[in-house]
């Protein structure tokens, strides 16, 4: 099972920036980029204050594919 | 290519290490043979290589922060990287004390062959010094230095 997420998309659809998200969570743009590419997996603690941040639950935002 | 302040900043120590192993290696494999106090201007070349590396580090990171006025956060991802490289330096590390320690039991072991056979060019030519160890640690340092940086930039780009 591989771990994706809509983040892109959500990030978009609220109209802020990588560089606003990052900066609202407390990470760098970069990890940010790297989340939505899904090069990196983040640890619950942040994939949660996104969600929080994005105002949406986060198994709407991360979710599994087979 | 564009890149990060991060990832600059890696490149800096990389360059470092490189410019350090091939301007004063030199000097140090040329002294292997000797002891350290018989080693001419040691004294000189400690001396080069404290400042030139204070100038070196000054220059470059003044730029660094001149070119790259925002301050970057330090987040999980920066701990998670580090960690890895770290681990891979460390590993590095641990790989090379036990060369080193092959190094010098091979070279007692060889010694004492030779001595049997009483040629005793040869068996100076075995002798542990001081300027030897000196050399096989520092060569040892600047491997490991630059192996860890590189593997760093590698997770940079790629994670």
């Amino acid at each position: 099972m591989i771990l994706k997420n809509n983040l892109k998309e959500v990030r978009q659809k609220k109209g802020l920036t990588q560089e606003e998200l990052g900066t609202n969570v407390g990470v760098s743009r970069q990890t940010i980029i790297s989340i939505e590419r899904y090069r990196y997996k983040p640890t619950l603690e942040l994939a949660m204050k996104i969600a929080q941040n994005l105002n949406i639950k986060i198994e709407k935002l991360f979710y599994f594919v087979e | 290519m564009s890149l990060s302040k991060k990832e600059v900043s890696i490149l800096i120590e990389v360059i470092y290490s490189i410019v350090f192993a091939l301007i004063f290696l030199p000097y140090f494999f040329e002294n292997q043979e000797k002891n350290l106090f018989l080693m001419d201007g040691l004294i000189e070349k400690i001396i080069q290589i404290t400042i030139g590396s204070v100038i070196y580090f000054s220059i470059a990171y003044t730029i660094l922060e001149i070119t790259f006025k925002k301050k970057e956060a330090r987040d999980e991802r920066d701990d998670m990287i580090n960690s890895k490289s770290y681990k891979l330096g460390y590993l590095l590390y641990e790989f090379s004390l036990f060369i080193f320690i092959g190094y010098i039991y091979t070279k007692f072991q060889n010694k004492e062959l030779l001595n049997l056979t009483g040629n005793k060019e040869l068996y100076n030519s075995f002798q542990l010094t001081d300027g030897g160890i000196v050399f096989f640690i520092l060569v040892l340092l600047a491997f490991t230095s630059i192996i860890k940086s590189l593997y760093q930039f590698y997770l940079y780009r790629t994670v």
